[in-house]
């Protein structure tokens, strides 16, 4: 384990004690989303991974990936550390394996376990 | 595991030992599927065997740690190649320029070190992308302005010692000019701050350039002669207003003129903002709006339009000029920006427009006048680098879209430096577009405008797509080097390039025998007699691989 994700660990294990706030199971998925996704996939037209998968699915599916109902945990993963198209892969030094747990559960969050 | 060229198991298994003992094992990498993520994602040798890929990925957290490995690689004789962020996509990526050697992926090293705001400066490590900077900037609500490329993603250190380039105002779109101040780990594991920074406890290592004595800041970018561990940038204040105008003429020949005054306008400083050239009439955007093209689809033409524009050579028929000015489409459109106070960069467009109207039949329009700070929700019509604003838009080019229903697996940039003026444009166009026709390559099938990023000089920046084919991947690979020796036939080179090109464009440069390679070779063979730093990068190899790999 590195420095950070047992950081983000002793934080999400600490933090309710200290807050008493009610605690977002995904807190940790969307900022990786934010910082590394986003760019490419949130919502208009000047997002071209949005673009791209507006197109591809012609209404089958929406071009918003925070909108999909079907995105398996697993394939998360397979994209972020495979690459698609013109989307590159992501090293351990971007998006760590805890990180990249934490963002598949966030964009698979409305979809059947898979 | 792939083994270095050269490097016995029991001394690579060692290195690594020790790289794990200075940065943590768990900050190693040596699985297949791990050295996979270091894989340059757009090689042109996709799938091949001639892909150059790693031996194995170290990424310390600390300079400390980096002259550690440096030191390591040394006693054991393993090769290394570092990266920043590893997205110059197109330019290589995270891979090492020869195969075998051991990543040194500084992305853990992501300190902003200091932005600051009275003196206009920062000083980063090369885990820093131009996102982390902006957001860092903004933040914090100082009033300067980064200068970034279109993927925002980029290092700032990584891009300006590729030599990478933005869109804001002059004085800052070269990112390697305008930086000031390195810190280096040379190849033999010591520590070497440049200019005033050579100063122990320095005051002005990031406010004066060039210390005293031979300014050697150069010899670190697009070369393999040290690791870059922290780099002070300059930063534009943020300006008061902005300015953005169009100037068309209608004529062929009126762009001589129109890149002459402009020249004029910038080499003065009454224009500093990044100028933009069009050709409405032959449908090609400028620069900054390609993507606003990629997105929303290029302006309709009429079939009469198209019609006169299948006839046309070299951008050009008597048939084409005549329904251009029939229609009142310009045959060239410059775009000009300007920032600072109102009064002044209005009182800079009306000098502007003075020159520029010695030009029959040129007309002006003021498309933007705005005061700053930009606002950030209405970035959807502008080109978000040209205020200095990060994004990855440009990755439109390649993707679906609705008028590309076939997307790439990347890119390679071709991208010649050619003189700023009408003539060599035109001049280029034909030589290039003759040759990618006979090489069947997707470049200068029309008519192709080039970049104004630099300073008296005019570059294109033309993608040529990787493909999942090799068959495809070969043809074009043999085509750009083609067009490489093409260009330097005409004395035109390229301004940067992918390592597997990198041999190629560097046998251009070769006034007096190769002097300039030689030159390299002889620094290489002083500073890193040992040749473990980044080997065969731009065709600098060091002696005991000379030969077998160049």
């Amino acid at each position: 384990m590195n420095v950070r994700s047992f950081t983000a660990m002793l934080c999400v294990l600490t933090a309710p004690a200290l807050a008493q706030a009610p605690t977002d199971p995904h807190a940790a998925g969307r900022a990786v989303y934010v910082k590394w996704c986003a760019p490419c996939h949130d919502p208009g037209i000047t997002h071209p991974g949005t673009n791209a998968l507006t197109v591809k699915y012609k209404g089958v599916k929406p071009g918003v990936l925070l909108e999909w109902k079907d995105l398996p945990a697993s394939a998360v993963k397979v994209l972020v550390r495979h690459g698609i198209s013109v989307m590159p892969q992501f090293r351990k030094t971007e998006i760590s394996d805890s990180e990249l747990d934490a963002l598949a559960q966030y964009l698979s969050r409305n979809s059947p376990p898979g | 595991m792939m083994l270095p060229p050269g490097v016995k198991q029991s001394d690579f298994s060692s290195a690594l030992a020790e790289f794990a003992k200075a940065v943590g094992g768990e900050w190693v990498f040596t699985s297949d599927e791990d050295l996979n993520l270091y894989r340059d994602a757009y090689s042109p040798f996709l799938h091949e065997a001639e892909e150059r890929v790693a031996s194995a990925a170290v990424a310390p957290a600390s300079t400390e740690e980096v002259q550690q490995i440096v030191r390591t690689a040394n006693r054991y004789g393993v090769p290394l190649y570092a990266i920043s962020t590893g997205k110059n996509l197109g330019y290589g990526g995270s891979a090492p320029a020869m195969s075998g050697c051991v990543v040194v992926d500084l992305k853990r090293m992501n300190r902003i070190i200091e932005v600051n705001e009275a003196n206009a400066f920062a000083l980063v490590e090369p885990g820093v992308s131009y996102f982390d900077l902006y957001h860092h900037i903004r933040e914090r609500k100082l009033k300067v302005w980064i200068d970034c490329p279109d993927p925002g993603w980029g290092s700032v250190v990584g891009n300006a010692i590729d030599r990478g380039g933005g869109y804001t105002s002059a004085n800052y779109r070269n990112h390697f000019d305008s930086h000031c101040g390195m810190e280096v780990v040379l190849p033999n594991g010591e520590l070497l701050r440049t200019g005033m920074g050579a100063i122990p406890n320095a005051k002005t290592w990031q406010q004066y350039k060039s210390g005293c004595g031979p300014w050697i800041d150069g010899i670190f970018s697009q070369s393999n002669f040290g690791i870059v561990t922290k780099m002070g940038f300059w930063l534009m204040p943020e300006p008061e207003a902005y300015l953005r105008c169009t100037v068309t003429v209608p004529r062929y020949n009126d762009l001589m003129p129109l890149v002459e005054t402009l020249n004029y306008l910038e080499n003065a400083r009454i224009t500093s903002g990044f100028p933009d050239l069009a050709s409405p009439l032959n449908g090609y955007p400028p620069t900054g709006q390609v993507q606003l093209w990629n997105e929303s689809g290029p302006p309709q033409q009429t079939p009469e339009h198209r019609r006169v524009l299948a006839g046309a050579k070299v951008g050009f028929s008597p048939e084409l000029e005549a329904y251009g000015i029939k229609s009142g489409i310009p045959y060239w459109e410059l775009w000009l920006s300007f920032h600072g106070p109102m009064e002044v960069i209005d009182a800079q467009w009306r000098a502007a427009q003075r020159r520029f109207s010695t030009i029959g039949g040129v007309k002006f329009r003021v498309v933007d006048r705005m005061s700053l700070p930009f606002d950030p929700s209405k970035t959807e019509d502008y080109h978000e680098p040209e205020f200095g604003i990060p994004s990855l838009r440009a990755f439109s080019i390649g993707a679906r879209t609705p008028w590309n229903p076939t997307p790439s697996k990347g890119h390679m940039w071709f991208s010649p430096i050619i003189p700023r003026t009408g003539e060599a444009i035109i001049e280029a166009n034909r030589v290039f577009a003759e040759a990618a026709r006979d090489l069947g390559m997707p470049l200068f099938r029309s008519f192709a405008m080039p970049a104004c990023f630099w300073e008296r000089s005019f570059i294109f920046i033309l993608a040529t797509p990787v493909t999942e084919d090799p068959a495809t991947n070969k043809q074009y690979r043999d085509g750009f080097q083609k067009l490489i020796e093409v260009g330097g036939q005409h004395g035109w080179g390229e301004y940067r390039t992918a390592p597997v090109f990198q041999k190629s464009v560097m046998d251009v440069y070769s006034f007096n025998n190769h002097a300039l390679q030689r030159f390299h070779e002889t620094l290489k063979d002083a500073i890193d007699p040992n040749g473990i730093l980044s080997p065969g990068r731009y065709a600098i190899w060091p002696k005991h691989l000379r030969g077998s790999q160049s």
